[in-house]
């Protein structure tokens, strides 16, 4: 057997690799998908709950969604440390909103003062992809997305993190009706439809994916407020 | 292997299978072909589906052709789909360390009408699943796709519809492929071949 | 303008390094907390990408193709709806005309959040300007104090081309503007990694007498054209029209339907009635 392009191969190798590790690293890559739908008058947020770095598991029960004073929901991925860090600054300047205008934060207040917040660490970005899920001013289901520096846009469904990739084009799919002939595109879904969409999505993310898994976190907002529920998604 | 862009995909039926593939052929953003043959029928029932570097995909192809000729020749037989694959498989090790940049996908109903599908990587490691293999630039996207809408004992008919939303919908959300799409399915009566329609952006 | 803006940006205060509110006087109190180390600017470039189109860990979306043009009867603007990181389609919705006030207009191409944040800001200073002067503002210095605030920033890292479109004493006006500092006003403009495709359709068929029917024509087969041989530009095309009376928006158009608009003799069906090819030599 002869091996073509050996002889090129090995001449062009690196003879070292460079030394990297006394850097900085202020960001790290937790992994996990976070994901929501909104409808005629209920949002739907579902988070796993594994939290990984490179190989290693940190935690198989880490929630990544936050539920904040104001009956909104923080779906987050990517560092969790910085998620973490957003959520405390976040419920901070609500309870400041709250204390200096007597009234509690709307959603559409918050998703601003979101996008103002992660855009005034344009220098030095939280590594946060956050949703934000509540109801707006008429009770329908308010979605907002963001970039980790502040770009924002509401939608009616969105997935972020590691799996994102095999879950939009799902939700595109059978929430966004893409590709579906007939169909109207700004139908929204009914709540028992949603959550098995979103369940479905996460037992196939969860195959392919090995940074999520665990726990499934499952928050639905509606004019009665927020119920948690977790389920078990496969461990391995 | 994101030069050119492209994804494609096969799946596994009731006595039948499916392969999908895009048609762009793209030089980074700048979109050059929209007619791009991606997926080559090698025998009359086992179908190749290269993506990755659009000049290995030719040359591949070609190669592979004469390989698959020449097979006849000395075995007087059509070449099983099974043994195909591990022609590829040696094809693309020959070149251990100095690789094509492609990922083929091979499809195909063997001599007793049984589905087979086997995808490799670039030095042709290969693994021969069940239920479906992707491969290209928008492969996480199929993955997710093909994770939920697949089932076992997909009628042919099903199939197509399955197989095209799979990739019409994981195209859409990859920037570099896409462009109009081309599906087989491969049943013991024939092959069935149709292009479908799809966002040009 | 100071304790808005302050409120609206500096919500972290016990930070790990400085902050910057960019070279000179910063009467605009925007404050903007920057990672410890001898070279914040350098450091916000390695970890994001929208300047360097690297592959960085924090991907911000870009990806753009954005028009506007002068005619007889005002501006047209126009741009698609996609958004990219890396080579995944992160949104195909994206609002890329930015509505500073009703008679002014931003286009969005670079860095999302930079666009849309600085022309908030602007938007912000406009009304200002209206209360101290009492009267409207011109695209002129509009589009300065846009440069302005973000020449304060340049070479930290800032991504923006924009176009300001508006309406003011003079007529129509338009002025691109970007990041690195440069001002420019002309009577046509693309912006963004479709924009060469763009330039393509509107030198062939501009003139400066058309209709505003003609007008969106052009614009619309400019930014399908874009959309459809640049891979980071897609989604819809998104029109506006600004005449002496403000802007005015129009319906968004699906890129996905207008090709086969554009192209009626082609026929696919996407069912299992009307197969290519059938071998049934098998």
């Amino acid at each position: 057997m002869d091996f073509v392009g050996i002889q090129q191969e090995f001449a062009h190798a690196p003879a070292t690799e460079r030394h990297t590790h006394n850097r900085w690293e202020p960001y790290v890559d937790n992994g996990g998908t976070s994901l929501a739908i909104a409808g005629a008058d209920y949002v739907i947020v579902a988070s796993d709950a594994r939290q990984s770095n490179g190989f290693n598991i940190n935690s198989r029960y880490d929630p990544k969604a936050f539920h904040l004073s104001n009956n909104a929901i923080l779906a987050t991925a990517g560092y969790a440390a910085d998620a973490k860090r957003l959520v405390e600054v976040l419920e901070q300047n609500a309870q400041m909103y709250y204390h200096k205008h007597d009234r509690v934060m709307k959603t559409s207040a918050m998703a601003q003062m979101l996008s103002n917040t992660l855009y005034g660490r344009r220098f030095f970005p939280y590594y946060v992809f956050p949703i934000l899920a509540g109801l707006d001013n008429e009770g329908k289901g308010a979605l907002y997305c963001y970039d980790p520096v502040g770009n924002m846009e509401r939608v009616v469904y969105q997935s972020f993190g590691s799996a994102s990739a095999l879950v939009q084009p799902f939700l595109d799919n059978v929430v966004g009706f893409k590709n579906q002939r007939g169909a109207d595109p700004a139908r929204l879904l009914e709540r028992d439809q949603a959550l098995k969409i979103a369940v479905d999505a996460f037992t196939g993310a969860t195959e392919r994916d090995i940074y999520t898994g665990d726990w499934l976190d499952i928050f639905i907002v509606d004019r009665n407020g927020v119920t948690h529920e977790k389920r078990e998604l496969k461990h391995d | 292997m994101e030069y050119n862009g492209s994804a494609i995909v096969a799946m596994v039926g009731k006595n039948c299978v499916a392969i999908a593939a895009d048609k762009r052929l793209g030089q980074q953003a700048l979109t050059v072909d929209m007619d791009f043959e991606k997926v080559f029928p090698m025998t009359d029932r086992t179908y190749i589906g290269l993506s990755g570097l659009a000049t290995d995909v030719k040359t591949v192809h070609d190669t592979l052709r004469m390989r698959v000729n020449l097979y006849k020749h000395r075995e007087e037989r059509v070449i099983e789909p099974r043994t195909m694959a591990h022609m590829v498989s040696h094809m693309l090790y020959e070149r251990r360390f100095g690789p094509y940049y492609i990922e083929p996908i091979i499809a195909g109903l063997d001599k007793n009408q049984k589905p087979f599908i086997c995808g490799t990587d670039l030095i042709g490691c290969p693994n021969f699943p069940s239920d479906f293999v992707v491969t290209g630039t928008a492969g996480s996207n199929l993955f997710g796709m093909c994770e939920s809408l697949w089932e076992p004992d997909l009628e042919a008919d099903d199939l197509f519809e399955t197989i095209s939303q799979a990739l019409l919908n994981a195209v859409d959300r990859d920037a570099v492929s896409g462009w109009g799409a081309v599906v087989h399915v491969i049943t013991p009566e024939g092959v069935i071949t149709r292009e479908i329609k799809n966002r040009m952006d | 303008m100071n304790r808005f803006v302050e409120q609206l940006t500096k919500t972290d205060g016990a930070g790990l390094g400085e902050s910057f509110t960019g070279t000179g006087s910063a009467p605009a109190g925007l404050n903007f907390e920057l990672a410890s180390g001898s070279n914040p600017a350098s450091f916000t470039q390695q970890y994001t990408d929208v300047a360097s189109e690297k592959d960085a860990r924090i991907k911000i979306a870009h990806g753009t193709t954005t028009l506007a043009f002068k005619f007889r009867e005002g501006v047209l603007v126009a741009t698609d709806s996609r958004a990219t990181m890396g080579n995944i389609i992160s949104s195909q919705s994206v609002k890329k005309v930015i509505e500073i006030n009703p008679y002014l207009l931003g286009t969005m191409a670079g860095g999302a959040a930079d666009c849309s944040f600085w022309e908030r800001v602007l938007g912000m200073e406009c009304r200002l300007y209206e209360l101290r002067n009492k009267k409207r503002i011109s695209v002129a210095a509009a589009s300065k104090l846009l440069a302005n605030l973000v020449y304060r920033y340049k070479g930290m890292g800032l991504s923006m081309g924009t176009m300001v479109a508006g309406w003011d004493d003079k007529g129509p006006g338009l002025y691109y503007v970007d990041s690195d500092g440069e001002r420019l006003t002309n009577d046509l403009f693309s912006v963004g990694s479709g924009s060469t495709f763009a330039y393509g359709v509107l030198d062939s068929h501009y003139r400066y007498d058309m209709t505003v029917e003609e007008a969106k024509d052009l614009a619309r087969k400019a930014i399908y054209h874009a959309t459809h041989r640049d891979a980071y530009s897609g989604g819809v095309v998104r029109m506006y029209w600004v005449n002496e009376n403000g802007w005015v928006a129009y319906p968004l158009e699906d890129v996905g339907e207008l090709y086969y608009q554009y192209h009626p003799e082609i026929q696919l069906t996407n069912s299992t009635e009307s197969p290519l090819r059938v071998n049934a030599s098998a």
